[in-house]
């Protein structure tokens, strides 16, 4: 097993340094396509029979019995990483092919090296039982995707995002390790399956706690999130779209899985702490998303609003299963891994969107572009379908993953299991769709219609034809998945035997899906309908162009059109309190009524962010200042500190201190 | 029956502008213009030819299509008293308001499309308005579910409810009522017949439409105002009387006359307050779901 790793992670090293510049993204995504078409095989055998496979099973001289297998839940997460790993990379050779001259050959062999190993790392992470292989490849993946950020380090907040994603991660990752070693002291298997078995003789809540922390640093829990509105502008699109899209994921399977270990009697008070937490992250998310003004970063804090989502969805299947009511448990936890499911597509989608709006006008920056639909129109296109999904709009996939997680809240409150809690909940769902459509509707109004407000922007041309066929992957998934719900509800099914027993029938799921179905391809049969009738009708009729009715004024130009910050402004005005403004420049006064020249700049910085540049790091970085004084580069001086270590030791151990 | 139920609501559709217009006449002293006088309207608009932004996309065409067959689609979810819906199925609650959502985020982009600052004005506090009152209608939709144990339309006013939930039914009514004004851009939230294109909301959304697309738009309108105004008279006529000869003209009464008392008597609200109006809403609807609960645990108790 060892020795097979070594000899692949060499064997992928050589592959790609070796191969010529333009030939590495072929080679990285001939090895990604390798393995994750493997392993896709593994999972749909698995999600088709139901049964789990073993793919691993070692004893290590010290380290004890390690074992790795494919359940549903593994299964499903397999699909989704292999989907979005290989769009990532296919979409990464159109990306970066006008990076390749101004990058040494051996920096971009790194990159794709990171991009190959991250992949198939993630595809280990979900296919580990835990304990050490899991974290091995956990912190392979931290790791590559560290790396990856990387890309553009000569940018000096390229390198402050990924130095700060690098630390938050090792924090996570040593609440895992502690988590691990506690599961592994008790029961002395640091497996997930070990899990029930210290749920049941332990206290519950302070190992799920430390894991919770752990794996909510990687899926962007509220308030652990702040890496990811840094990382994502930071890294190039196609990384973005992979961690975004995918790596998220991993820490969603981890929540999940230690969920689905707590006994039924605990797992109320579980419920309402995965409600609570999935409510504030949403709405955290989808409020900092809405008051952004730079594309990823916008695209980022709506990573952190959909993983609420998806806390939400499981906070409700725990409730049912609470309960004992399956209707609502299944409704939550399909819901809950559809919309995982359905995240990584849309996200992927709207990520690639944002990179050829990068690629083609040099800019992200929602104040600077508009227009672009006219010039980009495939992409805009695309990005209009992700921006349907993702704002949960029928007839695309988000409507389908978040009606089932609102019927299992309205479930829930209409049988009464936790009335309350669900109603919380569906009020903070519905505030979150809500917001998600003006986040959105801002996005795509100000980038894509309206007109160009930069020269730049105005001259955008269409990219190359395979970018938009590693767009099109995803967007298979969304058209998929919207259009015929009944499938993915299987797929989904299969894969939620991890948490409960599926009843008989799946309850009235299925009746809902094929309804759903129905629904919306009557919705798509009114529109074409209508629209057909409109062409008809205006057939042979005065059909004009003129310029946009400007209300009487006759000189209207491009820098009155709305921008998105004035679009965000209502919202704004009530959700100051979550954000700190960062001003730059003078605004034009109350007074001025013939106003000159201003500059201003207005930033909307995340509150929770802002916390972590406040004094206690000035003072911790001063303090590490002094300790630094220790490290003079002298051996003897080093030999010193071991004596003296040494000697410490036994000190202490002659006092009995230790 | 489902094709009765259909044919009530479109009746209830067209019959709801021209009650609104007889009420407004009526307390201004006037006789009113002719019932029907909207459908003239709008066909007219019907046979018009078009012009279009030069600044436009291939969006802007698509988006009347779009926002009227989502309401149109969102009637087929509503039941007229006991009559079943067309489409009824578990969880079509949430299917409704996300259809109606569809309609909307269609045309605040298409109303972005036009590069207009007006436009994008209206779409701005459009989007707004309707993120900020989306957990007043799925509160008030959950509120009927805790009632009668159902997550169907069909189910929840067939059911049949205890008299003791009159009055959680009626208050459910009100702030349904409520949303109508919010929802159809009505005073005191925005004025459909104001001139000043600064302070419209929905109007000012569809200024560069014209002709069929803005047939279109107004066709949606009623629609939209119809499908709500019928769950406020269904929820009514739960409590009391649930059956469709009884909702059917209660939505017609209800919207008509307290849109056309409202619009006769009320000045609309400064822009700023339409915020707190439609959280007053929200806070309302919490307050309807909180009654209801209690109402609910008093069963379970005795």
């Amino acid at each position: 097993m060892i020795l097979f790793l070594l000899l692949s992670f060499i064997a992928v090293v050589a592959a790609i340094f070796a191969a010529p510049l333009r030939a590495k993204a072929w080679v990285s995504l001939a090895l990604t396509a390798i393995g994750a078409v493997a392993a896709s095989v593994k999972a749909v055998g698995v999600l088709a029979t139901g049964r789990t496979v073993r793919l691993w099973c070692i004893d290590m001289p010290m380290f004890g019995h390690d074992s790795g297998s494919m359940d549903g839940l593994s299964a499903l997460l397999v699909l989704v990483i292999a989907i979005g790993s290989i769009a990532a990379t296919l979409y990464s050779r159109g990306y970066l092919a006008h990076h390749l001259p101004t990058k040494s050959p051996a920096h971009v062999a790194l990159h794709y090296t990171s991009l190959t190993l991250m992949s198939l790392a993630m595809l280990a992470v979900v296919c580990s039982d835990g304990g050490l292989s899991f974290l091995f490849f956990w912190e392979l993946m931290t790791i590559a995707s560290f790396l990856l950020i990387l890309f553009d380090a000569e940018r000096p907040e390229v390198r402050r995002a990924a130095l700060s994603y690098l630390i938050m991660m090792h924090v996570g990752f040593v609440l895992l390790i502690v988590g691990f070693a506690r599961l592994s002291a008790v029961c002395g298997s640091a497996s997930f399956d070990a899990l029930p078995a210290y749920f049941a003789a332990r206290p519950v809540l302070p190992l799920f706690l430390v894991f919770l922390a752990g794996f909510g640093m990687k899926a962007g829990l509220f308030p652990l999130h702040v890496w990811l509105p840094e990382a994502h502008p930071a890294a190039p699109s196609h990384v973005s779209a992979l961690m975004s899209g995918v790596m998220i994921k991993t820490g969603i399977y981890g929540i999940l899985r230690v969920t689905a270990a707590v006994p039924a009697l605990q797992i109320h008070t579980i419920g309402c702490i995965l409600l609570g937490l999935g409510a504030v992250t949403g709405l955290w998310g989808v409020i900092l998303a809405a008051s952004q003004n730079d594309v990823k970063r916008l695209l980022a804090y709506s990573s952190i609003e959909n993983i609420g989502i998806v806390l939400l969805g499981t906070g409700i299947a725990a409730l049912g299963k609470a309960a004992g009511n399956e209707t609502v448990a299944l409704c939550g936890i399909a819901g809950a891994l559809l919309h995982t499911v359905n995240h990584s597509f849309f996200k992927s989608l709207l990520f690639f969107g944002a990179g050829n709006i990068l690629s083609q006008t040099r800019t992200t920056s929602l104040n600077a572009l508009g227009g672009l639909a006219r010039h980009m129109p495939v992409t805009g296109l695309l990005f209009l379908t992700g921006t349907v999904a993702i704002c949960a709009l029928p007839p695309l996939n988000g409507f389908v993953s978040e009606l089932f997680v609102y019927s299992g809240m309205l479930t829930g409150i209409a049988e009464g299991c936790d009335t309350l809690a669900s109603a919380g909940a569906l009020t903070a769902l519905a505030l979150i769709g809500g917001i998600a459509v003006l986040a959105f509707t801002k996005l795509y109004g100000t980038v894509f219609l309206g007109s160009p407000r930069t020269p730049v922007v105005a001259e955008a041309e269409e990219v190359d034809a395979l970018r938009i066929g590693a767009m099109a992957l995803p967007l298979a998934g969304i058209l998929a998945i919207g259009l015929f719900p009944q499938y993915a509800l299987r797929l989904v099914l299969a894969a939620a035997g991890f948490f409960m027993t599926i009843p008989e029938g799946a309850g009235e799921l299925p009746a809902v899906c094929v309804a759903v179905c129905r629904t919306v391809w009557i919705l798509i049969a009114v529109a074409s309908c209508l629209a057909w009738i409109r062409r008809r009708l205006l057939r042979g009729r005065d059909v004009r162009r003129a310029a946009t009715w400007g209300c009487g004024f006759t000189t209207p130009n491009v820098r009155m059109q709305y921008t998105g910050e004035s679009f965000a402004e209502g919202l704004q005005a009530i959700a100051r309190p979550l954000t700190h403004d960062r001003c730059e420049g003078s605004a034009i006064g109350r007074n001025e009524l013939i106003p000159g020249a201003h500059n201003f700049d207005i930033r909307h910085r995340d509150r929770i962010g802002t916390l972590f540049s406040a004094w206690w790091v000035e003072a911790l970085r001063m303090l590490n200042g002094r300790v630094m004084r220790l490290r003079t580069g002298k051996i003897n001086h080093y030999v010193l500190f071991a004596l003296a270590f040494l000697a410490l030791i036994f000190v202490l151990s002659t006092f009995d201190l230790l | 029956m489902k094709i009765l139920n259909l044919l009530l609501i479109l009746a209830v559709a067209v019959a709801i502008p021209g009650t609104i217009n007889r009420t407004r006449a009526r307390l201004a002293g006037r006789r009113g213009i002719r019932f029907f006088q909207h459908l003239y309207d709008v066909r007219v608009l019907l046979r018009k030819g078009a012009v279009y932004s030069t600044t436009t996309s291939a969006l802007f065409r698509a988006v009347p299509s779009v926002y009227l067959g989502a309401a149109l689609v969102a009637m087929l979810f509503i039941p007229v008293g006991d009559l079943p819906a067309v489409l009824a199925f578990d969880g079509d609650l949430i299917a409704l308001a996300y259809t109606l959502a569809l309609g909307r985020t269609a045309l605040i982009l298409a109303a972005m499309d036009t590069g207009s600052p007006f436009e994008g004005m209206g779409a701005s506090r459009e989007a707004l308005y309707g993120a900020l009152s989306e957990p007043a209608l799925l509160l008030i939709l959950g509120t009927l579910a805790l009632l009668t144990g159902c997550t169907s339309f069909t189910d929840l006013f067939t059911v049949g409810c205890e008299g003791r939930y009159t009055i959680a039914l009626l208050l459910s009514a009100f702030v349904l009522i409520k949303l109508v004004f919010t929802e159809s851009g009505r005073v005191p939230v925005d004025d459909p017949r104001t001139h000043l294109e600064l302070t419209m909301i929905h109007e000012v959304m569809c200024l560069d439409y014209c002709g069929v697309d803005l047939a279109f738009i107004k066709i949606a309108g009623w629609c939209k105002t119809a499908a709500l105004s019928l769950l406020a008279a269904d929820a009514a006529a739960a409590a009391c009387c649930p059956h469709w000869w009884f909702a059917a003209p209660l939505a017609v009464v209800l919207t008509g006359c307290s849109v056309g008392v409202v619009e006769s008597t009320q000045a609309r609200n400064k822009l700023v307050r339409n915020t707190t109006f439609i959280l007053t809403i929200a806070a309302l609807a919490a307050l309807v779901f909180f009654t209801a609960y209690l109402l609910q645990l008093n069963i379970v108790l005795s």
